[in-house]
């Protein structure tokens, strides 16, 4: 790999920040479940993982066996989970929670903006980038957020009209003539569409690393990986996975999304190999579901979820935020797992190592007292 | 200014609209399915002259097209020449004077955008509010012969920035919009903060309805105290204190909003429903007593007197003078004005008691405004209006535009935290591959819901040499003629050269 300097000169040290929301909120008890305890089993006769088949994570805990990729995460200790995660939204409607998540509450503009405006001027085209149709909420009012659905519409020579070569060759001499930080900021431009036109979309990822090829959400990783790597100074990306919503029949929609999710994260680390020392991958999702399992073989929508962070310094390998376990009556309204861990609190530690400051910190969450997670200690 | 509802509107030309719509129906019908429907009448006739700058630099007439417009139009430098810089000043100072029928029929035709009163907007299909809004400000920057007016009213709305993201704005954003910021964009400044102070918006967006007075479990809430002035009126470094803006919090205790639901914070709202969010004064949750506000006593017992007392001393203050004059001197002359600059426009301020218009006067008749042409970066706003109104483009100001504006972030009214768009380059630098790329699709009509004649364009101007000093407001530079010549798309090539990125 040759030495390039990140594009953006006003950031030292090239972190980005991938942040995975799964959509339709996802059943954390199947997908880090409570196998050691009785009464997860008594909740779901019909839905809970077996012991004998789960990936074993400590005496309480074990993946899904189709979470399974991303044992070397978890056993190298690069990952953390975090039991009874959510939002302080107890209306359980998608909508809502998910508004609120983005949000960081009742705030204007998503948590995600807020972070990137505090964060100062980047001179990057592409500090943040979401891989989707649509800029997510959690990056409305951001500064130069562009939703993209390939790293082609980005480019100028590959989609331009005419004579696209000789227009940037004459675009650059114009520019070329300017003193100053239009021209720098020119030359920043014209190297950041020069590494990524210059991105071989066919190449093999890195490390054997495998992606699903018919897979939008490992494409979209691909190519948050590949943008990682082109050093153009990505601050931030936001990468989607949608149908977690699981009412009906659980086990036919969820094992194929746990699949594609541990496939995807774990094709991400292993392509970016150590630059994943600076790279911070949250999956986070808007609730969890009922502990319970109703009549159709489903989950309906419940409060406390699971979450990961998976990345550099992470101190993982462990279940954070406490267990509060399944007993009846601990459990939170029409008898969901309590949210004892609030999204922010995941969030704030992985912002900090990603350059926000305490001032930064109360304006990405404002009218909330932050208790961060030791997610580094 | 429209007084009639919007429901009584509709309800009286049901008739009218009702054709309208079945013309429209019509149109598309003979197009077929997914084609857009363009009349011409929002394009410029091209009908008088339209001799671009012979000089070849920015000359007085080019910049004052610069700075009081979002960018020229085809033959506006003409138009200008000819009246004269200091007539062109008085007539944009004076909006109401000025014919706007192209702007008024391209916001009627896609979005109409007024309730009245403001509860009226609850019954609408909230996520259609913002939408309509965002639109109506893009159609008005582009088409609106008021344009300095326009320009203000951009500048007022980040000076008083309200993301509609935020709880009830999404509903009260607009009325904000008409009573605050339009209302009094070339005004007095005094009575636009009186105005955003008893804005259910505001009082909305910075909690100012949740600000009741001291009880052993709440506390006044200081959220729009500080801001008012931290960013309102003094400025961060004017000269306020902690002290200061409790005392100020005391003093706008009890104004809030009637709401459907009684959070514990509203007013309840009984009926008829349009009273939704219709601002009032409950005196039970109101501090009474005495307060000192920098330095200035306000005795107690003055009820919802206590506002207008807050209002006047905030707004008369020296530092609010100071702080007002220097945005204004960011926006208008450079990123780092002279203080001699500001002083004067300050100055101005004082002795005029917030009076806008005097106020933009003197900015314009400072030396350091004569010697600043080309020196601002546009913003991406100031840039998509400008390359539509250079190419006289006719557009709808929908998704098409839009989307250009959010990869570049800078959609109108989105702006999550309450300082609003930055005004400096150093914000906006790294967007130029957004607008190269916008500048190539808008000049070959490849974006949804917009179209430029470029034939009929250069034909009327005269060819291409025309065609670029009409761009660039000047004389091209060898460089720039055979770029042009060389780049296999002009047009796109000069509205992404970094001359069209300043003004």
């Amino acid at each position: 790999m040759t030495a390039k300097a990140n594009i953006s000169t006003t950031r030292d040290d090239g972190r980005t920040l991938v942040v995975v929301f799964l959509r339709g909120a996802a059943d954390g008890l199947t997908l880090v479940a409570p196998i050691a305890d009785d009464n997860y089993h008594k909740f779901r006769p019909r839905l809970a993982v077996k012991a004998k088949d789960a990936v074993r994570l400590d005496d309480t805990f074990g993946f899904h066996p189709n979470l399974r990729a991303l044992e070397p995460a978890w056993k190298d200790g690069d990952l953390a989970i975090i039991h009874g995660a959510g939002g302080e939204s107890d209306s359980r409607s998608h909508f809502e929670a998910q508004d609120m998540m983005e949000h960081g509450g009742l705030a204007a503009g998503g948590w995600l903006a807020r972070f990137l405006r505090a964060r100062g001027p980047s001179q990057s085209p592409l500090s943040a980038v979401a891989l989707s149709a649509t800029l997510p909420e959690s990056l409305s009012g951001a500064p130069s957020a562009a939703a993209l659905q390939s790293l082609e519409e980005f480019a100028i020579s590959k989609n331009g009209e005419g004579n696209s070569e000789a227009f940037t060759r004459e675009l650059r001499r114009l520019y070329e003539l300017e003193n100053g930080p239009v021209k720098s900021a020119a030359a920043a431009t014209f190297e950041a569409l020069h590494r990524i036109e210059s991105i071989d979309a066919k190449a093999k990822p890195a490390n054997g690393a495998d992606y699903d090829e018919k897979d939008y959400f490992a494409q979209g990783l691909r190519q948050v990986a590949q943008l990682v790597r082109a050093e153009v100074g990505l601050d931030a990306a936001s990468v989607d996975l949608h149908g977690w919503d699981t009412h009906f029949t659980q086990q036919s929609g969820i094992e194929p999304l746990m699949l594609r999710l541990a496939n995807g994260l774990a094709a991400f680390r292993k392509d970016l190999g150590e630059r994943m020392a600076t790279t911070t991958v949250v999956v986070m999702t808007e609730f969890g579901r009922r502990v319970a399992e109703n009549a159709s073989f489903g989950t309906d929508h419940g409060r406390g979820g699971v979450s990961f962070v998976m990345g550099g310094g992470v101190k993982g390998g462990r279940v954070l935020g406490g267990w509060t376990g399944l007993k009846p009556e601990i459990l939170d309204g029409p008898g969901d797992l309590p949210v004892t861990n609030n999204y922010r609190n995941i969030l704030a530690p992985v912002l900090t190592r990603h350059g926000a400051d305490t001032a930064g910190l109360a304006n990405i969450f404002p009218d909330f007292a932050l208790k961060p997670l030791g997610l580094y200690a | 200014m429209k007084k009639t509802s919007r429901r009584e509107f509709i309800a009286a030309g049901t008739g009218a609209i009702a054709m309208s719509a079945l013309i429209l129906k019509s149109a598309q019908g003979l197009l077929g399915k997914g084609a857009q429907y363009f009349g011409r009448d929002l394009q410029r006739p091209l009908d008088g002259p339209l001799t671009p700058s012979a000089a070849t630099d920015i000359d007085s007439v080019a910049h004052a097209l610069n700075r009081f417009t979002f960018g020229p139009g085809p033959g506006d430098y003409a138009r200008v020449s000819a009246m004269g810089i200091e007539a062109f000043l008085e007539e944009q100072l004076a909006p109401e004077k000025i014919e706007d029928g192209a702007c008024e029929r391209a916001v009627s035709r896609f979005g109409e955008c007024w309730w009245e009163p403001v509860g009226e907007a609850y019954d609408e299909d909230d996520e259609a509010l913002s939408p309509l809004l965002r639109r109506v400000a893009l159609l008005r920057a582009i088409y609106s012969k008021r344009q300095l007016f326009e320009v203000m009213c951009e500048f007022w709305s980040d000076h008083l920035n309200i993301d509609p993201g935020k709880g009830d704005c999404r509903y009260v954003k607009i009325s904000d919009d008409q009573k605050v910021i339009r209302e009094n964009a070339l005004g007095n400044f005094g009575a636009m903060i009186r105005a955003s102070a008893k804005s259910p918006a505001m009082l909305w967006y910075l909690d100012g309805r949740a600000n009741t007075k001291s009880t052993p479990g709440e506390k006044p809430n200081e959220n729009y105290a500080r801001e008012l002035m931290e960013l309102h009126t003094l400025g961060v470094h004017g000269g306020y204190t902690q002290q200061d803006v409790m005392e100020v919090a005391r003093c706008l205790t009890g104004w809030t909003i009637l709401a459907k639901k009684d959070d514990g914070f509203s007013g309840k709202l009984l009926k008829p429903m349009k009273d939704r969010a219709k601002v009032v004064f409950r005196k039970e949750a109101h501090d009474d007593g005495a307060k000192s506000v920098l330095g200035q006593e306000i005795p107690g017992g003055l009820g919802e007197g206590d506002l207008d007392r807050v209002v006047d001393i905030v707004t008369t203050h020296p530092g609010t003078a100071q702080y007002i004059a220097s945005k204004l001197c960011v926006r208008f002359i450079s990123d780092e004005p002279r203080p001699s600059a500001v002083d004067a426009v300050a100055r101005s301020f004082t002795e005029s008691k917030g009076d806008i218009k005097t106020v933009l006067r003197a900015l314009f008749a400072t030396p350091e405004f004569h010697a600043s042409a080309g020196a601002k970066f546009k913003r991406p706003f100031h840039f998509i209006v400008s390359a539509l109104r250079a190419t006289n483009a006719e557009t709808d100001a929908d998704r098409g535009v839009e989307k250009y504006l959010e990869r570049m972030g800078q959609v109108p009214f989105r702006y999550p935290t309450p300082d609003g768009y930055p005004a400096r380059a150093s914000h906006w630098l790294a967007t130029l591959p957004w607008r190269w790329k916008f500048a190539l699709a808008l000049s070959n009509n490849r974006i949804e819901g917009t179209r430029i004649d470029r034939k009929t364009l250069e034909q009327k101007l005269g060819g291409n040499a025309a065609l670029i000093a009409s761009l660039l407001n000047r004389q091209p530079i060898a460089d720039e003629s055979d770029a042009f010549q060389k780049s296999g798309d002009g047009l796109a090539l000069m509205l992404a050269s970094p001359a069209f990125q300043r003004a």
